[in-house]
């Protein structure tokens, strides 16, 4: 690949250096890429405006070098997400979905699924922009999150045998394995968590369910708490480490006004 | 090859994790103290041992200083009904360079970042909080940098502040001075469209 143009959206913006910048984009036909924006601080002119979290731009990319970091030549704003800003709630969610994309998308992945994840990356900034985030937004938010980096959790089939666990006493649900996990395969298994049947399947119709049409599912409290739980083992499991705009969203969740 | 003495190498070394100085910078620098009179690099590693020894925070509004207060709040010509709030000490020095604000000040010493785990109680909001208590002050103006962490740290503060009753204001952004509309981004334009003021 050489100079490339096309649209991107800023995770994360480090100073570097006297002047320049480095900025971690997600980018539609390679997913994560790492650019620096040389003399981004002093410049006026050059990337006025342009190079902050949340960002939506368009670039000109300079990625000829292998093994050393791309460089962006230009950018143009697109739109800013300005009400990320403006409210406590949103700022705190938009900022854990970044870091979310950040540590997760891969760095020239495939192509489709990248486009996808780009599609829904901005598509998830926009509900959060546009509404007041809640404990429910953030768990459908997160769900959905997982599934376009590539970590769908099963909550229909057993992840071992691949039956389809019945009844209405909770169900076994194992983080390492990805799934739920039938009561056969349970006593083969250990660190199985026991989930209620109706939050699997709000979790389950949190995939299903057209993305803005979200807001339509209804969730009772006891079972909003438990699919939060569940995502948050699951998430940390497979990312290794806690996300570090965790106990900030957490705790504006918990309390708005604390936030 | 012949290598560097360990002394001259280990100042190379210190030098070059200094900003914007690189190994050539660092390396005629090295070079340039070997040769220089023996006050002249005593006066500079005094200077740089007194500066972390001397220099504290002010009590106040937490700007560097080497007395406590600093000079700001000991000033008694300066308005104390005003507090400026910014993000790091540069950001006063920058203010008080254009001689536009007579009032008092607040370093905040960051802005909110989630991402790097920066939250509300690292930063010296609660300290700010203390200071409105004493009924003096009549407005804090929010001078965090116009950017996302920066807006939302404004944001964040003036909710804060909503009842102290203590009117809160945020610096106006637009337009640079010799900008050039054409280069512009639609944003900056739109806040310079909305924060304009009669000529």
């Amino acid at each position: 690949m050489a100079s490339i143009r096309t649209e991107a959206l800023i995770l994360r913006s480090v100073d570097f250096g006297e002047s320049d910048r480095i900025l971690h984009l997600l980018v539609p036909e390679i997913g994560r890429l790492p650019v620096i924006a040389k003399g981004a601080r002093r410049s006026v002119r050059r990337f006025s405006g342009t190079l902050d979290l949340f960002n939506h731009v368009k670039i000109q990319v300079d990625i000829r070098r292998p093994n050393s970091l791309a460089r962006l030549d230009q950018a143009s704003l697109i739109d800013p997400f300005l009400a990320m800003r403006s409210e406590s709630a949103r700022f705190a969610l938009g900022c854990y979905l970044l870091e979310l994309f950040d540590r997760l998308a891969p760095e020239r992945g495939v192509r489709t699924d990248m486009q996808r994840l780009f599609s829904f990356a901005l598509g998830a900034l926009r509900m959060v922009a546009e509404r007041a985030p809640d404990l429910r937004l953030r768990t459908l938010i997160e769900l959905r999150a997982l599934d376009a980096l590539g970590l769908r959790p099963e909550f229909s089939r057993c992840v071992r045998c691949g039956s389809a666990p019945a009844g209405r006493s909770p169900i076994g649900f194992h983080v390492a394995e990805g799934g739920v996990v039938c009561d056969p395969c349970c006593a083969q298994i250990d660190g199985i968590q026991r989930i209620h049947p109706g939050t699997l399947r709000a979790l389950e119709q949190g995939l299903r369910l057209d993305f803005d049409r979200l807001d339509r599912l209804v969730m009772s409290g006891p079972s909003l708490a438990e699919a939060h739980q569940l995502l948050t083992r699951f998430q940390r499991f497979h990312l290794g480490v806690e996300l570090r705009s965790a106990p900030y969203l957490d705790r504006v969740l918990r309390s708005p006004a604390a936030g | 090859m012949r290598s560097t003495p360990a002394p001259i190498e280990r100042l190379i070394t210190a030098l070059k994790r200094l900003p914007g100085i690189g190994e050539k910078s660092a390396t005629r620098l090295s070079f340039y103290l070997l040769g220089a009179p023996d006050a002249v690099v005593h006066e500079l590693g005094e200077a740089i041992d007194r500066l972390k020894h001397e220099i504290v925070l002010c009590q106040i509004c937490f700007d560097l200083t080497d007395e406590s207060p600093c000079a700001i709040c000991r000033d008694d010509r300066r308005d104390p009904s005003a507090i400026c709030v910014v993000e790091e000490p540069a950001d006063l020095v920058a203010i008080e360079r254009s001689r536009a604000f007579r009032g008092r000040y607040h370093v905040l010493g960051g802005t909110l970042s989630p991402i790097d785990g920066v939250g509300p109680d690292e930063l010296r909001i609660a300290e700010l909080e203390a200071r409105l208590k004493s009924g003096e002050v009549g407005e804090v103006i929010l001078a965090t940098n116009p950017n996302a962490e920066g807006d939302a740290t404004a944001h964040h503060i003036s909710t804060r502040l909503a009842e102290s009753g203590v009117k809160c204001s945020r610096i106006a952004c637009g337009m640079p001075l010799g900008g050039d509309l054409e280069y512009a981004d639609h944003v900056t334009i739109g806040r310079s469209m909305e924060n304009r003021g009669p000529i």
